[in-house]
């Protein structure tokens, strides 16, 4: 087995003259819940993006149980790797984003068993029938036959969670999954969450709900500027950390 | 003056169609169903090259559009029926074209041919902006959920943006029905030109060309009913508005009612 989920190692990228990750390395075992914090722009969401490839990497290397990600060796350099393996790798990551992106045209089980039927070519039948226990999962088994449109945005957020876990992914990404919520929603997409981080999915959580880093997260990284500040055990990060700049941060939000 | 018009043509050709009148409006219909077919395939086919990472299918894609929307559509039936001809010394479109279970008179099959293409530029803006509706972020759920681009676009950004495109597909059509009235002047008969054939035997243009136009307002309007029916089922999954197929007649012809009640 590998010894790392995902491994990312000096990771650079920039967007035309401004360079937002400036050498981003950081480590995630098996069942790990990383949550990644810190001040808009710092880079925090371009960093996951950069984990399934949906942005180009300029340096550095990522990479995902073991296979590097989006880029494949030719004597001795790096070229961009064919659609079809990124797409392949891709298949292995489950993400959630902040604007959910479930897709309007489909209820709430066919965003869930789109990818399975598709890509991974599961039998309809069985499909269905794992796509009803996530749904249930997520304690939405009511909605199946709903069109997001008539979702609160929790209940959104939840089918977009389920849809991901269809996959059967060795990695979970959370882009600020509760950002675009009402206060009242957040709270039940933070349980799904916390379950499951709780039996033991591994999941990188770009966040600014420090009260579910406290509580779920193995680790909490501080990024800042495009660089990882610090990084250290809840109880470390949040009574004495070791940055004044994490300080200052924690003290404005908390 | 209206007291010198013929009313029994008029009521004649309303509520008596003979036979070659009927042939004529059903070649306005195929050819402009055809046409307009073919215009969304070629628009499709066209926006998706607009999109290519390789350049040369954009540069045809943009050639494409500049030529064709950039001339007369008379001008392209025309080049389409006679030119090729003497451009290429054979006869590009032959008297009767034989498509094995049916033939199609060959200056027909030029005029759904020309119409379709010149279309197609129009529907290749049309469909590249519909595309550009959809949220980029459902391509990037899509592909983060490990579907390839191909099948992302097909089952995903696609459909969502028929959304976008069917509003103004149902003008492109509505304006196709009409613009095919052009293809008379390669010689086929369709509802503009028996008009015109029976107006040069009788000398009654009035009686005929009202006529004429009676029976494009009954296409458009049947039409825009069956093109609510369609943005209908298309937004169903998003809005609870639920109108009736009356109500939908009644919508389409909303202009009448409001000129009766009085602004």
């Amino acid at each position: 087995m590998n010894e790392h989920v995902m491994r990312a190692e000096d990771v650079r990228k920039r967007f035309g003259r401004l360079e937002v990750l400036k050498g981003i390395s950081l480590e995630v075992v098996p069942r790990e819940t990383v949550c990644i914090i810190g001040p808009s722009g710092s880079g925090k969401s371009t960093f996951l993006r950069c984990i399934n490839h949906l942005e180009k990497i300029d340096a550095g290397r990522i990479e995902v149980n073991g296979h590097l990600i989006g880029y494949r060796q030719e004597n001795g350099r790096l070229v961009e790797d064919t659609e079809a393996n990124i797409a392949k790798q891709r298949s292995e990551i489950g993400m959630v984003f902040q604007r959910f992106n479930l897709f309007p045209h489909m209820t709430a089980l066919e965003n869930v068993i789109e990818a399975p039927l598709r890509v991974r070519k599961t039998p309809k039948t069985v499909a269905i029938r794992e796509g009803e226990e996530l749904l249930a999962r997520v304690g939405l088994a009511d909605k199946r036959d709903v069109y997001p449109g008539k979702l609160s945005g929790g209940q959104q957020q939840r089918v977009a969670i389920a849809r991901a876990l269809a996959m059967k992914p060795a990695l979970m990404l959370f882009d600020e999954p509760t950002s675009a919520l009402d206060p009242e929603t957040i709270g039940e997409v933070l349980a799904v969450m916390e379950e499951l981080s709780a039996v033991g999915m591994t999941m990188i959580v770009v966040t600014h709900e420090m009260g579910f880093a406290r509580e779920a997260a193995d680790r909490v990284v501080m990024m800042d500027d495009g660089c990882v500040l610090e990084e250290g055990t809840p109880e470390h990060f949040f009574t004495s950390p070791d940055h004044e700049r994490t300080q200052q941060f924690l003290s404005k939000i908390l | 003056m209206v007291a010198g018009l013929e009313w029994h043509i008029l009521w004649q050709r309303i509520f008596h169609p003979d036979h070659v009148f009927v042939l004529a409006l059903w070649r306005t219909i195929y050819i402009s169903v055809l046409a307009q077919t073919l215009g969304v395939v070629l628009g499709l086919i066209a926006a998706l090259m607009r999109m290519s990472k390789f350049w040369p299918l954009r540069f045809l894609s943009g050639l494409y559009v500049l030529i064709f929307r950039g001339t007369p559509v008379i001008v392209q039936i025309f080049f389409v029926y006679f030119g090729a001809n003497l451009l290429f010394g054979f006869t590009l479109i032959p008297r009767s074209v034989n498509f094995g279970l049916f033939t199609m008179d060959g200056a027909a099959f030029a005029g759904i041919l020309a119409l379709g293409i010149n279309e197609g530029s129009y529907m290749r803006e049309i469909i590249r902006a519909g595309i550009d509706a959809v949220d980029r972020g459902q391509l990037e759920a899509a592909r983060s959920l490990g579907m390839p681009y191909r099948l992302a676009m097909r089952r995903i950004v696609l459909p969502q943006a028929t959304r976008f495109i069917i509003p103004p597909l149902g003008n492109e059509f509505n304006n196709m029905m009409k613009t095919s009235s052009l293809v008379f002047f390669i010689g086929v008969t369709e509802l503009f030109g028996d008009a015109e054939i029976r107006y040069s035997t009788t000398f009654k243009p009035v009686e005929y060309f009202l006529a004429v136009a009676f029976w494009y307002l009954v296409l458009t309007s049947v039409w825009s009913v069956i093109q609510a029916q369609i943005e209908r089922r298309l937004t169903a999954s998003e809005r609870g508005d639920e109108l009736s197929f009356w109500e939908r007649v009644v919508h389409a012809w909303a202009p009448v009612a409001a000129w009766g009640r009085r602004a």
